[in-house]
């Protein structure tokens, strides 16, 4: 009879605790997996005291440097989710081992790892963005490690004392009673995922899918990045847009689906370096300058944030190949060097170092031939340009290299509804067939400018649905912001619907030529 | 003899006595627990080295291939005071390396790092003073050993003074975060942090120290800037430090640019609006240009300032002393816009490189602080290049500065190098008055105008970005920045200048661990050498910085 209740008593804490370690190995790996995975990207962690001083010398900085070993198993987001699940779980464990919770209140020991998971959920895209990414794991980890702390010392102390902990079997409980109490675990442990998972849906609704695009990226899924971004074109986060863009320009669409998604950017919510509340507006400005052949400006970018958050794979990777499209071979093997103290990277390193003093590698590689072919053609100054870069320079631009950037200036100006700008390029188009985009952008103009018909007779044939969309959107010239959500379902990808409704909480600058002076920071 | 312990992965021989070296230090500035714990890691993650015995090998094949070796000491003029070169060989064929170094024999650690006991080292630098010490170096390769090309190590005659100073920093942009001033011995590797800024990002703490300076090569007298918060200019004078702020409505900003006198209490600083920018396309990064500057005079004793230049058409930078103090050095460009043009500061950013700048020179009065009239000391300006960072050598033979093809800032110019200017021949005739450099471009001087012929620093210099500077306190060796190892981090190089004024070929700045430039992503700049190290403490120091009350300077107008 006793055997039988340990074996209850047993098997129901055990149950609890499996299904605990599964759910969240699954939470870890599928529901934050590629959030984790791009954490890593702005991690760095080598078995080197010169690359690591900067982070040791931080406050905490032992701390950050194991979360940041820990979080080096994200490389394969599976891995990674199955130590959070054994840290977590043997955490709970310890947890009520220590506190020697009795079976009625054994649900208790979940609740740290779900505030740290609901924790996970509120802090966003602070996990790694502009705070140290070595916090997410050492948090769990040290849990863990105080809780097996004290419980060797409370182990260490029962046996000095001739104490030897006694497995009470509990009381015989009714059917009913059991019942309840598997309902309770259930409840606990449905409530330990829903709530950072609900949470994270409400408060950060745009960090899986702009982490997925992220992780697409790094694999050159521009495919995937365009079903990502389509799957939620009813978000709208300049950051996904920003990714979404890139997709666009890799794979030849940027002319016809720009619009596709929604463009009337809500906020993201994190913070500064410096704890005040911040849009995070430049998160995705390394990688889109530099697939718009920018490559000084990603330097410049991904160099800051080297400075602000020294060194992470993602600024590095980015340095090393804006070095090699540079030719400077000597700063690209530098870099190369130091990724190659990162263990796991040996995919890029095998990839990318073959290129060194290699010009004709570099532009047999897809990626690097398409950026290639879009550096700017003369001399310039970033400062001059409204920023982001990657749209201030394509909207200033006058001359061009080739029909590929011309486009991506074209459709910068239709973007920023830059529209005197825009048919200027586009007097080079007269007589074509100008894409979908272009000619739903002239045909906003042509009630200002009529000979734009004769210019571009296709125009005939989007006069009518554009009539129709003016007839609908006159009922909401008053409330912009309404027609913008009540007619995206309809009008989403069509041009005139983004020039009256899209884009309205930008805050437009003139326009005209900037030079920022930088008076305090000549390093 | 050879001594094996698996423990300490390098071993050699002396003559008949043999050396044990200690295990290798990863990194000599970072914290020893750190260093531990990452290399027991490391080597638990990586499997531990094997050690081999450092023995000359008897058979070996003769190779016509120079080895590839970090850095590249090959031929170099050294001080026979400096500490050990710590190397390492890059050769993927090898599986091990062993180094004959003048009779000392060295195997390198299976990473190819050669760490030399510096013990040894001293003995055998002490030996061959005003000699070559050759070094051979063999490579064991799947076919068995091979020899490559013996080089040498020249040891000059003279020391050079035993601390360097120099600022880390990351090279370039806009921000900053962790950075440091500090002191190395350059007889051993010990590092001595002179101030260390925040640790952590918090903008109510955020500063940035720079342009530390000594007085005649000596830790006596010293300033360094600070900006943001804690701003102005800490003076140290042995242990007593304060904190001034050099600011009134006719001095254009703080002091910048700025020499100490070599005998008074007087420091010649440059006030600078400058700004910077970022280039999209073009062989430079990034561009530093002034849109105004001026000259001032400091007297810490009195903390009074004046104004030596104040012209607002004219740019006047980076001064600095002649030897006797008697002369005040200084670039000076003329823009190509005056101040009062529309778009004035559009207009300099956008002619960039047409900012070009000369060296000049006044007479000081010692007695009554005043200046005489200007005198233009180099113009290379007419063949469009632009000169900066005049130094003078110790003994007033030489003018020693960087040149470029424009502008002033040329740490981020490739086309910058050392060039010098004799001043005067030597008093006891023994240089060579003739020689002008190599492949000297301004050597086309008239022969009446021998003495004072430019030319630049041919060995010494690279196809990278050479500035800062500097001279050891007996003129014989030169330390400056050169960006020549990755044209984007500077490193500081040491060349050797001889009686006759050439420079010998350049060394980098010995390191325990050779690799430790390679993975630093930090600048070192604005390299100082002093003889003596600083008095002060960096607790002292912090304390200036950041607990002491800013007084402000007097101004005291126009120096006449």
């Amino acid at each position: 009879m006793e055997r039988k209740n340990i074996f209850t008593h047993f098997t129901e804490s055990t149950i609890a605790g499996w299904f605990f370690f599964f759910l969240v190995w699954l939470w870890a790996s599928w529901w934050m997996g590629d959030v984790f995975r791009i954490a890593y990207e702005y991690s760095f962690i080598a078995p080197d005291a010169t690359l690591m001083h900067w982070l040791w010398q931080r406050s905490n900085g032992l701390l950050w440097i194991i979360g940041r070993v820990l979080l080096t198993l994200y490389h394969w987001p599976v891995v990674g989710g199955l130590l959070v699940a054994i840290l977590l779980a043997t955490g709970s464990w310890l947890l009520g081992n220590v506190l020697q919770l009795s079976q009625r209140w054994r649900w208790l020991q979940f609740l740290p790892a779900c505030a740290w998971m609901t924790w996970t959920a509120h802090v966003g895209l602070n996990l790694f963005y502009m705070h140290e990414p070595g916090r997410i794991l050492s948090i769990p980890f040290l849990f863990v490690v105080v809780l097996a702390g004290v419980a060797l010392i409370k182990a260490f102390s029962r046996q000095r004392a001739g104490e030897y902990p006694v497995d009470v079997p509990p009381a015989q409980s009714a059917r009913k009673k059991r019942l309840l109490m598997g309902v309770a675990y259930a409840v606990v442990l449905l409530a330990s995922f829903a709530i950072p998972m609900l949470h994270l849906s409400h408060r950060h609704p745009y960090l899986r899918p702009l982490t997925r695009m992220q992780v697409q990226l790094l694999h050159n899924d521009y495919e995937g990045i365009y079903r990502t971004a389509h799957e939620h074109a009813d978000m709208s986060y300049r950051q996904m847009a920003g990714y979404y863009v890139i997709a666009l320009v890799r794979t030849g669409r940027l002319a016809d689906h720009l619009f596709d998604i929604k463009l009337n950017f809500e906020p993201i919510r994190t913070y500064s370096y410096t704890g005040k509340p911040s849009e995070s507006r430049n998160y995705h400005h390394t990688d889109c300058n530099y697939h718009a052949g920018l490559i000084r400006a990603a330097y410049h970018s991904a160099m800051e944030q080297m400075m602000w958050d020294g060194p992470s794979l993602f600024s590095l990777k980015h340095l090393t190949k804006i070095s090699l499209l540079e030719g400077d071979w000597a700063l690209a093997r530098k870099y190369l060097h130091i990724l190659q103290k990162a263990p796991f990277e040996d995919a890029f390193i095998n990839k990318y170092s073959p290129m060194v003093g290699r010009p004709d590698l570099i532009l047999a590689d897809a990626e690097f031939a398409a950026i290639y072919r879009t550096l700017p053609p003369r001399h310039t100054l970033e400062n001059v340009y409204e920023k982001p870069s990657f749209i201030g320079y394509y909207v200033a631009q006058k001359r061009f290299n080739n029909p590929e950037t011309l486009l991506w200036s074209t459709i910068a100006c239709l973007y920023s509804k830059r529209m005197p700008e825009f048919l200027q390029r586009c007097s080079s188009l007269a007589g074509s067939t100008p894409p979908r985009s272009i000619l739903e952008g002239l045909i906003t103009q042509v009630q200002r400018y009529p000979s734009l018909i004769e210019a571009f007779p296709q125009l005939q044939m989007e006069v009518d649905r554009y009539n129709q969309f003016l007839r609908e959107a006159s009922a909401y010239m008053g409330d912009r912001e309404r027609g913008s959500e009540e007619l995206f379902e309809k009008y989403k990808g069509y041009y005139p619907y983004y020039y009256f409704f899209g884009n309205l909480k930008t805050d437009h600058t003139n326009g005209s030529e900037v030079l920022e002076h930088n008076r305090a920071g000549v390093n | 003899m050879i001594l094996y312990n698996p423990l300490h992965r390098l071993h050699m021989t002396t003559g008949s006595s043999t050396a044990h070296l200690r295990p290798r230090r990863v990194c000599v500035s970072a914290h020893p627990l750190l260093s531990l714990s990452l290399v027991l890691l490391g080597n638990i993650l990586l499997s531990a080295c094997s050690s081999k015995p450092a023995a000359l090998p008897d058979t070996f094949a003769e190779t016509t291939d120079s080895a590839q070796i970090y850095p590249d000491y090959r031929d170099v003029t050294i001080p026979p005071n400096i500490a050990p070169l710590n190397f390492m060989v890059v050769d993927s064929l090898a599986d091990a390396f062993v180094a004959d170094i003048g009779g000392m024999v060295c195997a390198a650690a299976d990473d190819g790092k050669f760490d030399i006991d510096s013990t040894a080292w001293r003995t055998l630098l002490a030996e061959h003073r005003d000699k070559d010490v050759p070094v051979q170096l063999y490579a064991h390769r799947e076919q068995g050993w091979v020899r490559h090309p013996a080089f040498a190590l020249h040891v000059a005659a003279e020391d050079i003074d035993s601390y360097l100073y120099y600022r880390l920093i990351e090279p370039g942009y806009e921000i900053y975060q962790q950075l440091g001033i500090y002191q190395r011995n350059l007889t051993n590797f010990e590092v001595t942090t002179i101030y260390e800024n925040h640790r952590d990002i918090d903008l109510g703490k955020t500063h940035c120290i720079n342009c530390h300076t000594f007085q005649n090569y000596d830790t006596e007298r010293m300033y360094l800037h600070v900006r943001e918060n804690h701003s102005g200019t800490i003076f140290t004078h042995g242990t007593e430090t304060k904190k001034i702020i050099i600011r009134h409505d006719s001095i254009l900003a703080s002091g910048a640019y700025g020499n100490w006198h070599p005998q008074l209490p007087l420091v010649a600083f440059s006030t600078n609006k400058t700004a910077q920018v970022f280039h999209y396309s073009y062989k430079e990064k990034i561009e530093v240009y002034d849109y105004s500057s001026d000259l001032l005079l400091y007297d810490p004793d009195h903390n009074e300032v004046r104004h030596i230049l104040h012209t607002p058409d004219d740019y006047e930078t980076f001064p600095c002393w002649s030897a006797d103090g008697t002369r005040l050095f200084y670039c000076k460009a003329r823009p190509p816009r005056k101040h009062t043009d529309k778009d004035y500061e559009f207009q300099i950013v956008m002619h960039f490189d047409s900012l070009l700048y000369d060296i000049y020179s006044m007479p000081f009065d010692t007695v009554n602080y005043t200046f005489g009239e200007p005198r233009l000391e180099v113009s290379l300006s007419p063949q469009h290049l632009s000169c900066s960072m005049p130094r003078v050598s110790p003994d007033g033979r030489y003018l020693l500065f960087s040149v470029a093809q424009y502008g002033q800032f040329h740490i981020y110019h490739k086309s910058a190098n050392l060039w010098v200017k004799p001043l005067r021949p030597s008093p006891s005739g023994e240089d060579s008055s003739s020689y002008r450099g190599e492949n000297n471009p301004a050597a086309a001087a008239p022969a009446d105008e021998v003495s004072t012929a430019l030319y630049p620093l041919t060995a010494a210099n690279s196809p990278d970005a050479e500035s800062f500077p500097g001279w050891s306190s007996n003129g014989r060796w030169i330390v400056f920045s050169s960006r020549r190892d990755d044209s984007s981090y500077t490193r500081s190089y040491i060349a050797y200048f001889d009686v006759q004024g050439k420079a010998h070929r350049a060394f980098l700045l010995p390191q325990r661990d050779p690799e430790y430039n390679q993975l630093l992503l930090k600048s070192y700049n604005v390299p100082q050498l002093t003889r003596s190290a600083v008095p002060f403490t960096q607790k002292q120091m912090n304390k200036a910085i950041r607990s002491t009350e800013a007084e402000l300077a007097t101004y005291k107008g126009l120096s006449k």
